[in-house]
Order: C-alpha cells, then structure tokens, then sequence
C-alpha cells in the first residue's frame, strides 16, 4: 500500500506552482514553462476538450437565462430581462422553504444511512466464508441495476392497493388494512429514502470494502495481544483508517443524492402534494412542466452554488493524499 | 489482499456477541437486497390481471413466460422494438467504454507523471464535472447538440455520458499510476524503450485492473442513463433501453408484469458483467483510489 | 382489408353483451327523445340532435373518395418530404391500433408514391417535454399532431404557421366548432382537428347490483357518484368510483374537470357561455363543492382506491376488469383494451373479467346539482410548424398539405379514431367506416353522444400549465389534507393569477 513514498517526483522538472518562489516570479515563469511543456498538455487535451464542450456553453447558458423571465406566450427570443428578481422570487418563495426541507432530508438521511449500512455490509462481507464472492455479488446488484428499473421496482412494491409492502405489513399485524404509502404526505419521502438507501447502499459497501483492505493486519494483532475488544478494535483503529475514504464515500453519496433526479421522478412525480418535491425535481418541474426556463435556471444558479461549496471538500478530500506526498 | 483478523482463533472459538451480530445483519440485509429483485422476477411470470390480486402471491397461480416471449421475439412487434433498444444501448455504451478509456488514460497518465503548470487546477477542473446536475443541462445542451448536428445521433449521447465517467475514470487510474514506481519506467528508458513503448509495456499491464474497473464503470453509467436519452433522441429506432422501457405505461395502459419483465432483462447485461469482473473493480478501488 | 378483422376482435361476446349495451344507451339517451340527425346539410352541427339513434342512423349514407378529395389540394404525383411527429400506438396498446397505423402509411405511400414522410412515433407521456425541447432548440418537425390542450402554447410563442382547414382542402364548417376554438388564438387559425372524443361513465353492473344499487341506471348527479361509491365501499368491500389525481398526468384534468363544471366551477370562464379566459373560476362556489365532493370519497368515505394520488388512469383498468372497481370516467379506447386484458388473463382470471365485461356498462356523464352536464372535448389536432423553428429551416408546405389533407378527411379521420374517438371532420360520421365501428364498438354511441356537452380547456398558453399541473396541485393539497380545501381553492387560484398575471 505504501509503494508511493518511494517514488521520486519524474523525470520531468517540477513545475513552478510546486517550486514555490514568489507570485509575481511565477507568473512571470508561466510562458515559458507552458512552452516548455506543450506536448504534456497534448495528453490531456481530449478529455478537457470534451468536458469544456459539455460544460461551458451550458454554464454560460443557464447563467444568462437566469436574468431572464419567459412566459409561457413569449418565443425564447423574446424573453424579458428582469435582473435578479428570478432569485429574489424564489428565495422568498414558500415552496423554497419546504422544497429545500425535502431535499435536506433526502440527502442527510439517504447519506446517512448508505453510508452506515455499508460500513456494516464491509465489515461483515470481508470476514472469510464460503459463497462470500457470490454474496458479495448479491449485494451489489441494486447499485448496478438503473434508476428508472429500480423506481418501478419500489413504486410497484409499495402500491396502495396491489403492494407487496401493504400485503407484508397486514401479515405482520402492524396495519389491519391497507395504507397509503407514495399517496400520504409523510410516508411518501420516508419511503422514497428506503428505496434509494437500498440503490446506494451497495457503493458505500465497495468503496469502505476496498478502504478495509488496507488497514495493517499488525494493528489489529498487536491490539488484541493488549486485549482490546472488537468494538475498541474498530473504533481505535479501524475507522480512524477508514476515515479518508469515508470522508470520500460520503461527500459522493451527498452529491449523488442531491442530483438524483429518476427515482423522485418516476415514483411520485415530486407529489403528492409537493410533499417529495426536492430542487432537482422542482427545476425539472418548473423548466418543463411550467416552461418557465428564467426561474429554473436560477434554481440552477442556486444549486450550482451549493454543489460547488461541497464540490470544494470533494476536491480537497479526493487529493490530500497527493498534497501530503508533494508537500514532502 | 486480505486482512481477515476475524479469523483468528481466539474468535472462532468463544461466540462472539458482535459476530452474531454482524450474521444476522448479514441475513437481514440479503433479505432487504433480494426481496424487491425476486418480486420484479415474479411479477414478470404473471398476467396483466394475476399480477393485481390483493393479497399479492408469490408463486404465480398460472405462471407464464408470455412476457419475456413477447420482449425476445423478433418476430413480435413489440420484440423487435426491445431488441432493437438492446442493441442501440449496447453501441451506446461500448463506444463510450471504449473512447472513455482511450480518453481517460493519457490524461490521468498526464496528471500523475507530468508536471506542467495549472495541472492541479485542471485535475480538479475535470474533477468539478460531478458537481453539474444532469437535468439543470438538459436545455442548453440539447441546443448544443443541435448546433453540432448530434440531435437523434448516438454522438450526443456518447459525448454527454463520457463526460460522467471521466472524473472518476481519471481519477482512479491516476491513483493506479502515482502508484507505479518511476524507476520501472526509467530502467525500460534506459533500455533504450521510448516514453510511449515505456507506457505500453510497463505501465499499461500494472493498471489493467484499474482500467477494467473504469471500463465497468464507465458501461454500466452508459448503460443505464435516462434523462439524456429521453430529450436528445426521438427516434423510435434509436432509442436506448431504459427509455424504451417507459413504453409500458403509455396514456391508457399499464402493464407492470410487462414492464418488470422488460426491466429484468434490462440489468441482466451490466449485473452479469459486473459479478464476472466485480474481484477487479474491488482490486481497482483499493490500489488505485484508496491510498494511506 | 382487415376489416374484418376488426370486426371479428370485437365481436367476441358481442351479441350477448349487444342487448345490455343498446339498453343502456337508450337509457341514458332517453332524456332527449327521439329526433333526427339533421347533419352537414347547412354545413352546421346541430347539437341538440345528438342522440345515439340519430348517430347510428346517420352512419353509412355517404361514399367518400379521398384520393380524389386530396388531388383537388396537392397533385397526386407531387414529389417532397415531410416530417411528422405524433404519438403512435404504445407496445402494450392493442393490436388493432397497430394494425391501422400501418394501414395508414401503406394507403398514404399509394397515394402520394413521391412523398417521403419521416415519421417519428412519440408516447403520450414524453411528447409535450420532447416537442418543447425540440421547438425550443430549432430541431421541430414541419408537422405534428398533438393532443388538444398543447397547441396553443406554440401557437403563442409564435412557432407554429397558420393553417386551418381550408388549406387542407376542407371547409371548415365540417369541423366541430369546440375542436375549432381548440385552434384559434388570437382570431388565426393555427391548426386542423383530427379527431375528437369525449368521455362518458363506465360501470359495473354486477356490482352495483351486489351493492344494492339499481345495476342498470349510472349516477344521476355528482352526488350520486359520491353516495354511490359510498354504498359500494360499504356494502362489498370494493373501490366505488376510480379516482385519479396524479400530477403532470394528463388522466387527471380529464377525470375532474367535468365535475368542476357540473358543479358550476372551472379553472377559468372555460365553461361560461362566452368564454373570456379573464376571470378565474378555480375557488368559486361550484369549483369548491367539486373538491369537496372528491375531499369527501377520498379521505372521508375511503371509497376509491388507495393510490388514486399516483395513478394514472392506466391503473384503474386492471382494477375494473377484475371487478374491484365499481364506475370510472373512461376514454372510449378503454373498452378496446380491457377486451385486451381480459382475452390475455389466465384461465381464473378470464372467467372474472369476462363476466365483468359482460357487466360493463355505458352511460352519461353525471350532472350537477343545477342539472347541468359537462366533459373535457378532447382530441387532437394536427398542426404546421414555423419554418424558424423546423429541423433545416424550412417548410415543404405542400408536402405538409397533402399528409394533412388526406389524415383529416372524412375517411381516415375516421378509420385512425377507430378504438378511441372519432372523426374530426363530421362528414366522417356519415360514412360506412363509421357504421362499422358502431356495429362492432359497443357503446361508441353513448360517448360519441357526449360530444355536445364537451367543454374546450381554456385556449390560453398557460393552459397546459394551469389543467397539468395547478389543477392536479389543488387535488393533492385537498386530498392529502396538507391544506382545507378552500386553502387549496385558493392556492391554485393565486397560482392562476400569478401565470396569468406576469408570468413569472
């Protein structure tokens, strides 16, 4: 695992933003290093070229349009600059309040709970028994499988009327008859977080699985000679190794959840009564269902801003490892 | 590879309350993972009308495979269609696999070896891709492809779908190779290799699980996109699955035995080839991405 | 000719079933007593004429030759291209409607051997976000053809051309004037109907009966259907009244609209005499008994299904068929395909829906408490796009006229609503397709004879908006109790005005 800390940087000369003489000598250096390197940039040239295609026009799109209203008798050509008031309008609007509430929710416990089923998923997966590859295997299936196939699965589980979910929980004695679930304000989202935990789970399974495999055997040997128990065992060495990744794991699932638009959609539509109803689904709503592009792409401006706030821990978290063997 | 410090004799040998702990979650967590798969396979053995019955069976009273039938016939209408989707999702998602690998491997290559200026901030740049909800694009990214002449070509699809492999494609690989000792490549140089044959002969081999896994990765993302597919293609005739697969609920009919048949068939591609080379895609994660 | 195919498909169980249905409609007719059908002679629809025996009598007393009607608007041998959008027949939709699609486009490539038409099959639910998209990014067809409600959106925004009847080589007088004002905006004509239907009450007289209801008389008024559904809850376990609520389903506004008109209510002035589209209706009096009428079954009484809040009503016909499920507004295309369902079940499932579709019966829409009747005019119309907006700039009008001319002409407007609807151009009602279909389609002369009741949604662009989403909001808000169902009322009126105001 620790192959890297032998290796010298290259057989290229460190760049200047590694050297770290003053700013002004680096900017005065930087001409001449990118020429110095210009076929290194040859390498990289495909993949950023696809992404500034991808990105950058819709970024300057959604951006522009946000300033814009467009009514639904208006040609896109003749849309009306109103400045920031799309902002102002949604930020002062009653359903940014429960909307961002849904998608809070949403995102913290489907998070949560992903992450500490598959912290447990790990644990147990990478103890040695017969058919652990197959069980294994098992296990990741709902992560592999499609949104838009696992959203039917769960809508059809949980029917009203029809639901296998209704039929078990009659059997059970815990209803004496048939309850609303995707059709009750306040068991739609709880049940829209089940199904999606159990799509996710899976990755947070394999990403902690690959994490536990690099914690030192020794530790845990030397631990148990002082008689530590298995829970001081995993709290004192196991998880402060597991934090990296976890830190990794977690920011990822939060922004899968975040943009995770077909399972909300197919399932209930962001109803019933606006009671699933989280920002992706909204901006979906209100660019298509509504027409109104000016304020959805505001939203988007919104979003954006937050994604970009958590996309910064991302990042950070993502290349400390690099920071801390270039720092040395 | 493993360190499996639960074997140890010591806890064999007494039952350990976390041990039976850990069994029973084990146990409850397959029956949470499998219930919702087996109910799918055994809604598609029923008919439109067996499959509403309150309470619900779970052994069809009269199964029937007429399902899958209708779905796998080329000679069926609606077959045809299926397939047709079947394949046009695996072009899709083969030429993403396949341009993304080619694609993803000189840039992490690049970001790992190189040290060119603005390199941190073009690898966080590419990095950044993950933060850009699918949806908030669908609009302007239509009118792009538009202008490109992509609308209703598999070109948009597969230009849009590498751009969600890539940041983690890159990033998995460049752990793969900051990995790779330098001195590898400098012997073969010293042999007389050039920079490229170095690459192929000594670096490629050692990343072969990671580009596996970004392969996977990359296929079952393609595979399984929705959104996309929905606004860039009208085409009946090029149509991916997992749009195809709204087809079975249109303004007067639904049908969930059809619709759970056709989703059946949908994940057996990605689920078959993921339990084939998941000891890669786990091998690939532990040495490429997570790193002490 | 696969006609008798057609004929065959539905016949089964017919005759046995024939009497129950001709009951029924004569039933539910009888309120109108006997007239004849005075049609087409002036040019005119007279409505008050609109019986189920004057339907039937009117059938098959006229030849048409489309070839010959089209030559007269593009000449036969015209070489261009054309693209067309439409929503075309779903996988699981029954084969006849496959069957005729494709007899369509085998008699359009006879008549027209030079035009190319690029067809491009759409599902009702993805069509109106794929059209705008499209639209929106200059990658229209030339031509669509569209559910009623969507077109006035595009009309406003400026993206489709004017075109109306005349030139498709019809006048327009043999339109119905509903489906017309379905196409105007701003005093132009933007479109040509295609195909017009409205709804009617379908039940389950087997279970009406087990209910202790009369089995063969429906629901008198919107209160009734309450009460009803009620006893059916009560007295056998089952769903009285299929309620759908779904947002962003089309289902919905044309489930519940209807009530809010018997009651007196509307989204807009929709249901006024003269219509202006300047008032909002949505929190009056009649639209707040209709909620509450609906408030009632849902939460009060739980007398229709549990999932009403997330079904279309695509999931209500399983439900029916099987027999648990007394009456629900339904599409005329339903019958065909419960047929469907019914003829694919299993052997124990057979017996019960066989029954229960020898049980099904047909009728009128209910009123309202002031007698009076209503339902959504529905349809679809077929419309030209600007050539700004169109997929390489430009229009071969011509090519547009000919699909156009020969699609909504007496005949294949006839034969293309052969499950579902009916013929937009009236002359079609006289022609012998159209007697066949009332031979062979049980109950096609009750919810034809609805069609003088059929109210147009409002002709404004926010109307999609508005039935879409605002509507099925205001559903949800009442039933799900997370607002009073005056707060809802009011809730959706705000919203109206806001849209309708500023547009936000």
């Amino acid at each position: 695992m620790s192959a890297i800390t032998g290796s010298q940087p290259t057989t290229e000369p460190p760049a200047p933003e590694e050297r770290g003489p003053g700013l002004a000598g680096r900017i005065a250096a930087l001409p001449g290093d990118i020429a110095r390197h210009w076929s290194d940039y040859l390498y990289i040239l495909p993949a950023l070229g696809i992404m500034l295609v991808v990105i950058a026009y819709p970024i300057f799109y959604t951006v522009r349009l946000s300033f814009y209203s467009t009514p639904a008798n208006l040609a896109m050509d003749d849309k009306i600059w109103i400045g920031l008031d799309n902002y102002r309008r949604i930020l002062t609007s009653d359903s940014f309040r429960s909307v961002t509430r849904n998608t809070l929710e949403w995102t913290v416990f489907s998070t949560f709970f992903a992450y500490v089923i598959g912290l447990g998923a790990a644990l147990v997966i990478q103890r040695e028994f017969p058919g652990r590859s197959i069980v294994r295997g098992v296990l990741l299936i709902p992560w592999v499988i499609s949104y838009v196939s696992a959203a039917y699965i769960w809508k059809w589980l949980y029917h009203s009327d029809y639901g296998l979910i209704n039929d078990t929980l009659i059997r059970l004695n815990i209803v004496d008859q048939n309850i609303n679930i995707l059709d009750n304000i306040h068991r739609a989202l709880p049940a829209l977080i089940i199904a999606n935990i159990w799509k996710e789970f899976p990755f947070a399974m394999i990403m902690l699985l690959a994490g536990l495999q690099g914690v030192p055997d020794q530790l845990h040997r030397a631990a148990k000679v002082d008689g530590a128990g298995t829970w001081a065992r995993f709290w004192h060495i196991t998880m402060p190794q597991l934090k990296s990744v976890s830190v990794v794991t977690i920011l990822l699932l939060m922004l899968t959840n975040l943009n995770s638009f077909t399972l909300v959609w197919v399932m209930t539509g962001g109803g019933p009564a606006g009671s699933t109803d989280i920002w992706i689904t909204q901006i979906y709503q209100l660019a298509f269902g509504r027409t109104r592009f000016g304020v959805a792409s505001a939203y988007s401006v919104i979003l954006f801003l937050i994604m970009m706030a958590l996309g910064y821990f991302y990042v950070k978290a993502l290349t400390r490892g690099d920071a801390e063997r270039e720092g040395a | 590879m493993s360190s499996n410090y639960e074997r140890t004799a010591g806890s064999r040998k007494r039952l350990d309350a976390w041990g039976i702990a850990g069994w029973v979650f084990l146990l409850l967590l397959l029956v949470f993972t499998v219930v919702p798969l087996a109910w799918m396979l055994s809604t598609a053995l029923k008919t439109q009308l067996g499959a509403l019955q309150f309470p619900p069976r779970w052994i069809p009273t009269n199964p029937t495979t007429e399902n899958f039938r209708m779905l796998l016939d080329p000679n069926d209408d609606i077959g045809r269609r299926f397939l047709r989707y079947m394949l046009n999702s695996l072009w899709v998602s083969t030429a993403t696999t396949v341009v993304g690998v080619l694609v993803a491997v000189p840039a992490a290559y690049a970001f790992s070896r190189f040290r060119f200026p603005g390199r941190n901030s073009l690898f966080y740049g590419v990095l950044l891709r993950n933060m850009f909800p699918a949806v908030i694009f669908l609009i302007p990214l239509f009118i792009l492809m538009r202008n490109l002449r992509l609308v209703n070509s598999y070109g948009s699809l597969i230009i849009t779908y590498l751009t969600f492999g890539l940041p983690l494609s890159i990033w998995l690989l460049k752990g793969f190779y900051d990995n790779i000792p330098v001195q590898l490549e400098q012997a073969a140089r010293i042999d007389g290799a050039s920079r490229f044959q170095a690459f192929i002969r000594i670096v490629m081999p050692l990343s072969a699980p990671g580009i596996v896994a970004t392969a996977i990765y990359s296929f079952i993302l393609a595979w399984n996109e929705y959104v996309y597919a929905l606004t860039f293609i009208t085409d009946d005739r090029k149509l991916t699955v997992p749009v195809g697969l709204q087809r079975f609920f249109s303004e007067y009919v639904a049908n969930w035995p059809g619709l759970m048949a056709a989703a059946f068939l949908m994940s057996i591609p990605v689920v078959v080839m993921f339990l084939v080379l998941q000891k890669y895609f786990v091998r690939a994660l532990t040495e490429g991405a997570i790193k002490q | 000719m696969s006609t008798q195919r057609y004929r065959e498909l539905f016949n089964r169980e017919l005759n046995r079933r024939k009497l129950l249905a001709y009951g029924a409609a004569a039933g539910a007719g009888a309120a109108f007593g006997p007239r004849a059908l005075t049609l087409a002679q002036d040019g005119t629809i007279d409505t008050t004429d609109w019986t189920p025996e004057t339907i039937v009598a009117q059938a098959g007393t006229l030849e048409v030759d489309t070839a010959a009607e089209c030559a007269q608007v593009v000449p036969l041998d015209y070489e261009g291209e054309v693209s067309y959008w439409y929503v075309g027949p779903a996988d699981s939709e029954p084969q006849i409607t496959h069957d005729i699609d494709a007899e369509f486009w085998a008699a359009f490539a006879e008549t027209y051997p030079n035009i190319t038409v690029n067809i491009t099959r759409l599902t009702y639910n993805d069509m109106l976000d794929q059209i705008r998209t499209a639209a929106l990014g200059n990658a229209a067809p030339m031509v669509a053809k569209m559910p009623i409600l969507w077109g006035v959106e595009f009309a406003a925004k400026g993206q489709l051309q004017e075109f109306g009847p005349a030139d498709a080589g019809y006048p327009v007088e043999e339109y119905w004037p509903g489906a017309m004002k379905s196409v105007t905006y701003d005093g132009k004509t933007y479109g040509v109907p295609t195909n017009n239907e409205t709804m009617a009450l379908i039940w389950n007289a087997a279970l009406f009966e087990e209910a202790g209801l009369d089995p063969d008389s429906p629901p008198a008024t919107w209160d009734d259907v309450v009460a009803y559904s009620k006893q059916i809850k009560e007295n056998t376990g089952k769903d009285g009244y299929g309620l759908v609520a779904r947002v962003n389903a089309g289902n919905t506004p044309f489930r519940f609209m209807p009530a809010m008109w018997a009651y007196g209510g509307g989204a807009l002035d929709e249901a006024a005499e003269a219509p202006t589209y300047e008032e909002i209706w949505i929190n009056n009096e009649g639209s707040i008994a209709a909620l509450q009428s609906h408030y009632q079954m849902y939460v009060t009484d739980k007398s229709v299904p549990t999932s009403a809040l997330t079904n279309t009503q695509a999931e209500n016909q399983a439900p029916f068929i099987s027999g648990s499920l007394g009456m629900m507004i339904a599409h005329p295309a339903e019958y065909a395909q419960m047929n469907d369902m019914a003829a694919n079940a299993d052997e124990a499932d057979r017996e019960i829906a066989d029954q229960v579709v020898a049980n099904m019966r047909y009728g009128f829409l209910p009123e309202g408490p002031t007698g009076r009747r209503a339902v959504v005019f529905g349809g679809s119309n077929v419309h030209v796009f600007e050539p700004s907006v169109v997929d390489g700039g430009n229009v071969d009008l011509d090519a547009a006229r000919a699909l156009i001319a020969f699609s909504t002409g007496p005949e294949w407007s006839t034969k293309l609503a052969w499950v579902g609807s009916n013929p937009s151009n009236i002359r079609g009602f006289q022609t012998s397709w159209m007697k066949e279909r009332l031979d062979s389609i049980p109950f096609l002369d009750v919810t034809t004879s609805m069609l003088p009741y059929g109210i147009p949604f409002p002709v404004v662009p926010e109307s999609t908006e508005i039935m879409n989403i605002i509507v099925p909001d205001m559903l949800q808000n009442a039933l799900t109790e997370s607002m009073s169902v005056e707060d809802a009322a009011n809730n959706a009126a705000s919203q109206i005005e806001e849209i309708r105001g500023d547009g936000l």
